[in-house]
This record gives structure tokens, sequence and C-alpha cells, in this order.
């Protein structure tokens, strides 16, 4: 059981107000999409939600126990893992000793299905190449990995195919696909909307800081609302 | 297919570590001279506070207070001293444990927050600790320190003679780098990735503040074995031996050497200090070229003489 | 009653001192993200070259303070655009360059002036009393320079467009990169007029208090104190935490004497860190 809870959630620097008001659950084993235009704040709220940053306001609830301002590590150690939207890795080590690393710090063994994963995506014959020297792709799906190695209940993906090339970004989908059999929750983060579409059940739409709507993509991207805060943002799926 | 990778607990560059203080013993066997066991003497207390720095370099955090640790490792043993308590286990445990007890509350503090704090902190730390030193003459002697601190003893036996000093202080220098070289290979995927990522490391569930706060007590216990040393050699216990520039020493022998082996602090401290010795009269004149040094390893050559070297090597061996 | 205002006085006028330290470090840490380090170095430089026109080349004392702001503005100038540039997102790297930088400075004032303090004597002598009020007036006029100083940094900051790229690259470096302002040309000016600031603040006031090549340390602590006060990266908090600082030691050291009063208020600013962090003005600080 996993069930992410965010109650008016709220996040402040300064005078500059990120979002706020921001409420969802994520159910056991659901699959969230988020979108919005560049600017409103989708990267904070995985930053604050995994606990990188604390929340100016609100809750955050882990299966109904309050994790609210909790620090990173605690709360990967209960189980929500992210991955970040630059690749994000120990660059001067191995592949090997980075997925070991992933590991060894989640604290909860290596998870059914790793291997696979690393062979899925060729990384299990690079085991042992410097992660800064694999290409940008393999870069981006070894941090995808590696949240993945931590054995988590929840994953938050932040722009997992950005930066990846049309032929790579199916390994998105694999992933995605591996992680929820393995009986995890899913929210992503994207500005491909191909992928959104094609993924999530239900997604978020975030713009400016406020949560414009949630609900199934085919009725919300319909909304004018939506398509209005979408026009003047010039990414849209490449 | 075996996944994570096993490792050996004792790294090449350690056993070497080890070795050299192990041979340093036979120094005063091979020679008399004076002078070269003066030298000898400001190494081996010098290295000892540089692999402090070392053990918080190691995740890419830079302590300037070496030298208030080491005041109270010193400090300690002096005011043993003037209760005849100079045996030398107790002193060595005494001077590690109670440095070591002070940082824990200090650490909790700050290492929870920026590293850039940490710094400044530290700063701040040695600072207090000269005023300190000054303004309570009751405990510490106040601007006239504490002197005729009576040798330390080994079973009974008085380590009073130039040469009983410097295997003294052979001896410290052996078990701190013991000590150094056990927590930091212990720990060295740990610290790894703190120095390396430290943000992504915490994201993947590393308490990472629990492992600086473990590096600084052990360091703060390391620099009071240091301070142990200083006062064992002069006799005296002076606030001006623990003046916050020389954290400016410790850490130039340690950046020079190379941060990235627990060989760096050792040929960082060898170098600097003989080099120091050349400058004769005009010794003050030693931190210019440490400054100097220091431009060099940060701009051009990362890994301090230590990295530079095995570099070189690696690189002649695979041509 | 005396006392009191005496005290008062001096510690306005440390007050404005240490105003100017703590901003100029602010600047460059808040824009750059460099711990500055040679901080002190550059106050002390400022002094020593501002001695060396009066004493050396004759020039009028007011000459010889430009003369050294140039000095330390335009060493500051070159030294980030050719050293810290190339490293100025490793914070660490860019801490040793300064430390680095810091050492030969102290290394080359000491070669070329010696370890004494040197003769540099305020060019203004005297006091103003005005009833119970006994004020030296170099105090008083390094004050009202600081003062005019601080306005002057406020202004440009504030009301200028450099002021502006400046405080936006502080706030968020990629969003302010992205908007087109270039690091290039205003990363060595913020550090140009940190370093200049340092530099006057040297120029005046070791003539009144000391000249030799130890002034910079205790300089540069209580820099890092007062920033820690403030809150790291703060403007406003700089400036308030610098008057809090020069006010407690001059009223320490005129009720106190000794170093009571700076040990005291070190503690103080280490237990503050304990209950608010980010001192009186800052951001948040949890974590990397």
């Amino acid at each position: 059981m996993s069930e992410l809870r965010v109650e008016g959630l709220a996040k402040r620097f300064g005078g500059l107000r990120v979002f706020q008001d921001i409420s969802f659950t994520l159910p056991s084993g659901a699959l969230l999409g988020v979108i919005g235009p560049n600017g409103a704040g989708k990267t904070t709220l995985i930053n604050v939600i995994s606990g990188r940053q604390p929340p100016s306001e609100g809750r955050i609830t882990l299966d109904g126990k309050d994790v609210t301002g909790q620090p990173a590590h605690a709360i990967s150690r209960l189980g929500v893992a992210r991955s970040f939207q630059q690749t994000n890795t120990f660059k001067s080590v191995s592949v090997r000793e980075n997925i070991a690393r992933a590991v060894r710090f989640g604290q909860r063994g290596m998870p059914a299905g790793l291997e696979a994963l690393l062979q899925e995506f060729g990384l299990s014959a690079r085991l042992d190449e410097q992660s800064d020297k694999l290409p940008y792709g393999l870069q981006k799906m070894l941090g995808l990995v590696m949240a993945f190695a931590t054995g988590p209940r929840v994953l938050l993906l932040d722009e997992p195919a950005a930066g990846l090339e049309r032929a790579e970004r199916q390994h998105v989908d694999r992933f995605v696909a591996h992680v929820r059999d393995a009986g995890a929750s899913v929210l992503i983060v994207e500005h491909d909307m191909d992928l959104i579409r094609r993924l999530c059940p239900r997604i978020l739409v975030l713009d400016a800081g406020v949560l414009l709507a949630d609900g199934p993509p085919a009725e919300v991207l319909a909304r004018p609302d939506v398509i209005a805060a979408y026009l003047g943002d010039t990414e849209e799926a490449a | 297919m075996t996944l994570i990778p096993k490792s050996r607990f004792l790294g090449g560059a350690e056993i070497a570590a080890v070795l050299v203080f192990v041979a340093a013993f036979a120094v005063p066997a091979i020679t008399k001279s004076v002078l070269i066991y003066s030298i000898l003497n400001q190494a081996l207390v010098g290295v000892v506070a540089a692999q402090s720095v070392w053990i918080m370099l190691r995740m890419n955090l830079l302590s300037f207070a070496s030298p208030a640790f080491m005041a109270i490792g010193g400090y300690t043993v002096a005011i043993a001293g003037q209760y005849e308590i100079t045996d030398v286990f107790a002193m060595t445990a005494a001077a590690f444990l109670v440095p070591a007890l002070v940082a824990i509350p200090l650490g909790a503090l700050v290492l929870r927050l920026r590293g850039t704090y940490f710094v400044l902190v530290t700063f701040v730390l040695s600072q207090i600790m000269q005023l300190l030193l000054f303004e309570t003459p009751g405990l510490t002697g106040g601007s006239n320190g504490i002197s005729g601190i009576p040798p330390a003893t080994i079973f009974g036996t008085e380590l009073a003679t130039n040469r009983q000093v410097v295997l003294f202080a052979c001896g410290i220098a052996l078990f701190a780098t013991i000590i150094t070289a056990c927590l930091t290979r212990f720990f060295r995927q740990h610290f790894a990735a703190i120095e390396e990522n430290e943000i992504l490391a915490e994201s993947l569930g590393l308490v990472v503040w629990r492992y600086k706060a473990l590096g600084f007590v052990v360091a703060a216990g390391i620099a009071g074995l240091a301070g142990y040393s200083l006062v064992t050699m002069l006799l005296t216990a002076h606030p001006s031996s623990f003046d916050s520039g020389t954290a400016v020493d410790f850490i130039a022998y340690s950046i020079i050497g190379g941060r990235s082996s627990i060989l760096g602090p050792i040929v960082g401290t060898a170098l600097m200090v003989y080099a120091t010795n050349l400058f004769g009269t005009h010794g003050q004149y030693a931190q210019g070229l440490y400054g100097v040094l220091i431009l060099v390893v940060v701009l051009a050559l990362r890994g301090g003489i230590v990295g530079t070297v095995s570099t070189l090597l690696r690189k002649a061996r695979g041509a | 009653m005396e006392q009191f205002l005496q005290a008062t006085i001096i510690g306005v006028s440390l007050g404005t001192q240490y105003a100017l330290l703590a901003l100029g470090f602010t600047l460059i840490f808040g824009i750059l993200g460099v711990v500055n380090f040679s901080h002190g170095g550059f106050y002390m430089l400022g002094g020593y070259v501002a001695y060396a026109c009066v004493a050396h080349a004759g020039l009028p004392y007011p000459l010889a303070v430009l003369v050294a702001i140039l000095a330390t503005g335009a060493l500051g100038w070159v030294f980030e655009l050719l050293l810290i540039e190339r490293l100025v997102d490793d914070h660490l790297a860019t801490l040793m360059l300064t430390l680095g930088l810091y050492l030969v400075m102290s290394t080359a004032m000491l070669e070329i002036f010696g370890p004494l303090s040197m003769d540099f004597r305020f060019p203004v002598t005297g006091a103003l009393r005005a009833g119970p009020i006994y004020a030296p007036l170099e105090n008083l006029v390094v004050l009202g320079v600081c003062l005019i100083a601080i306005l002057g940094l406020w202004l440009i900051l504030f009301r200028t467009d450099l002021g502006r790229a400046l405080r936006a690259l502080a706030d968020d470096r990629s969003v302010a990169m992205a908007q087109g302002l270039r690091p290039k040309i205003l990363f060595p000016a913020a550090f140009a007029l940190a370093t200049g600031l340092a530099g006057l603040t040297g120029a005046l006031v070791t003539p009144i208090l000391s000249l030799s090549p130890g002034v910079a340390d205790p300089v540069l602590a209580t820099s890092f104190l007062t920033v820690i006060l403030g809150g790291l990266g703060s403007l406003g908090g700089a400036a308030l935490a610098a008057f809090i600082v020069g006010i407690v030691e001059a009223y320490s050291s005129v009720y106190f004497g000794g170093s009571i009063g700076a040990l005291v208020l070190f503690v103080l600013v280490l237990l503050l860190l304990v209950f608010r962090p980010q001192g009186l003005l800052g951001r948040e600080i949890r974590g990397a």
C-alpha cells in the first residue's frame, strides 16, 4: 500500500510564489501525469514532495502517515524515489558502481527486475564504463534505473523523456511498465504530450503554480483554460 | 551476474600510508641529527592535523576547526599533566575523545546546513577557541598558557629525550593514520557519493548529515591527537600554537598533497614542512609558497601531487 | 551617560565599516556563489596602497583613498576574470582560489612593508565636543564616508541597470542568463565592486586602528560572523547584522573590556544557528 496524498501544498521563495493550493491523491499502483507550461512549478513540486525542499504550506501524507517537511533521505527511505530532469549520476564512477550505490543507500536490497531493466536498456553490456562517458540517453536511463534500484513504492519522474531521441522515448514507456509491474505507483512530469497521452490514464495540469485540472487526458486537454495556458508556451512534443 | 562488486577492505594507499609511519620509527635509529628530529617531529604533528582536514575534504567540506580541536586535545593533556597524569595510553584516549565529544553537538548543529556555512562556522569556531583560551586563565593559563608539562610516560618510563619524543610522535601519527584509514576506507563509497553528488546521494536514501557528522567527530579526535603531539613536542600549551592561522597550513598540506588519497596529506605535509624549513628564518614567507601552490593545484593539477603523479603513472603504463 | 553616547557613536561607526565589508562579501556570495577568503586581504591591501600613496608618493590622503579603491577594484576584476571565472560553479574550488590569493597577497605585503605596524595616521585629528558627547573627528569622517558609500551602493544596486542585472543574477542565475544577461561582464564587475568596497574600508580605517599584515584575519572573521548573523546571501541582513555587531562590540569593549564581548557575540551567533539557521533575514539553507 502506498497512497501518496498532497493537500493544500504551497511553495514560496522569498516573494516569489511557485505554486499554491495543490491537492491531489496518487493511489497505490496508479499512474499520474503532470503537465504544464515552462515555469509552472512542476520540478519544484517534485522537489517538495521528495523532501528536497520543505513546503511553505500544506501536508504530504504517505499511507496516511504525515511526512510533511521530512528531508529527502527520510522520504526516500519511506519508499518515494525520484528522478531528475537533467542527467544526474555519479559521473566519475562506473555504471556498476552507480547502481551499487543506489541499492546500498536505498537499503532495501536489489529489487526484482533490476537486472532485466539493465539488460533491456543495454546497460548490462556497459556496466564497467564510466557513467559520464555514456551517451546522453543512456545516462538518463541510468538515472531512472537508479531511482528504481532503491526499491520504491512511489516513483516521481521529472521529465524522463527530456533530451531523448525519438527512438529512445519508448524506453521510458518500457521503464514505466516495468515499474508498475513491480507494484509501484508513478507520477510523471512531462512535456512530451504523445508520451503523456500514451501512458497516463489521468493527468494534472499546472499553470503558473495553480492546479487547473485533474482528470483523463481526453477530457482535460479539451478544456479551454488548459488550451489557453498552452497557447503562450512554445514547447510542445517534439 | 554479480552486480554489486565486492571490494577489499584494505587499499594499496592505506597500506602504504601505515607503512610510512612504521618506517618512520627507524629514523631515530639511523641518525642523531637534532635538525632532522626537529623537522620530522614538525612533520609528524602536521600530518596528523592534515589528516583531520583531509577526512572532511573527502566529503567536499573544508574545515578550519583543526586548531580549535587541537587546542582541546593539547590543553586536556597539559591540564592532566598538572595532576601528574601522563600515561601515554590514557592521554591518547583523552586527547582523541575529549575533542570528539565536543564535536558531537557542534556537528549536529552545523552539518545539516549548507557546505558554505560549514566553512564559515568552523572558521568562527577557531576564533572562539582563541578567545576562550585567553579568557579562562584559571583553567588554561590565559595568555601565558601552561608550561613545564611533564613528559609522557609509557609503562612508567618517561619519554623525555629528543629521540623518545620523536618515537612518541611516530606512534601518535601511526595511530591517527590507522583510524583515518579505517574510517575513510570503510565508508569510502558513502564519502565519495557525498563528495561527488550530495543531492543525488540523499535522494537515494543516504542520510548524508550523519556521515558528515561522523567524519567531523573523528576528524576532531584526530586533530586532538595532533594537539597532544604538538604539546608534547613543545612541553608547553600556549594559545599561539593553536592560532586560527595554522588551519591554513594544514589545509594547504592536504590540498597540495592531494585530496583523493590518504597519501596526499602525508606527501603534502612532508614536502611543505621541508620547504618551510628551507626558508629558515624567513618562515613566514612559506605561506606565500602555499598560496601559489594552492592556486596551481586548484587551477591545473586538481589531484594535487599524489593525484598528478598517479595519473602520470597510469598514462605511462597505459601508453 | 557620556560613556553610553560615546559607545553608541563608536558602535554606529563600526557598524558602517562592517556593513561595507559585509555587503561586499554578500555581493560576491550572492551573485557568484563564491566565499571570498581574500576579503580581509583586500581590506589590508587598501590600507597599504593608501599608505604607500601618502608616505611614498606624497599624494593627499583623499586621493590616496581613491587610488586604493581603484587598485583593489582592479585586482578584484582581473582575479575574477582570469581565475575564478574558470571554476565559478565549483564552490570549494573558488574558495580555495580566494584562499590562495589571500596567502599570496599577505606574503607580498609582508615582503614589501615588513611585519611591523605602519606609521599611517588619519589626516583629520581632534574631536567634536557637544555637551556630553565626545566624538573623535576621524570616527565621524569615516562614519560619513561609509554612509555615503552604502548609499552609493544602494543606488547602484537598486536604481541602475547594472544593479538590476546583478540582483537578477543573484536571485536565479539560469533565468537571468536566459534573459540575456552576460555573466562575463557582470561577474567581474560584482567582484570588483566588492573588493573595491573592502579596499575603501581598509584605506579609511587602518590609519585609525592599525596597518600590518595581521589586520586581515580579524576583518575576515568579522565579515563571516556578520553574514552568518544576517543570513548568507541577504544584503539587508548583512547591513542589519553589521550594525548589531558593531554596536555590541562597542558597548562590550567600553563597559567590559577585553575580548569578552567578541566571545559572547560569537557564541550567541552560533546559538542563533540552532534556532534560526537562516539568520536574521536569510533564505532557506537546508541541505546541499
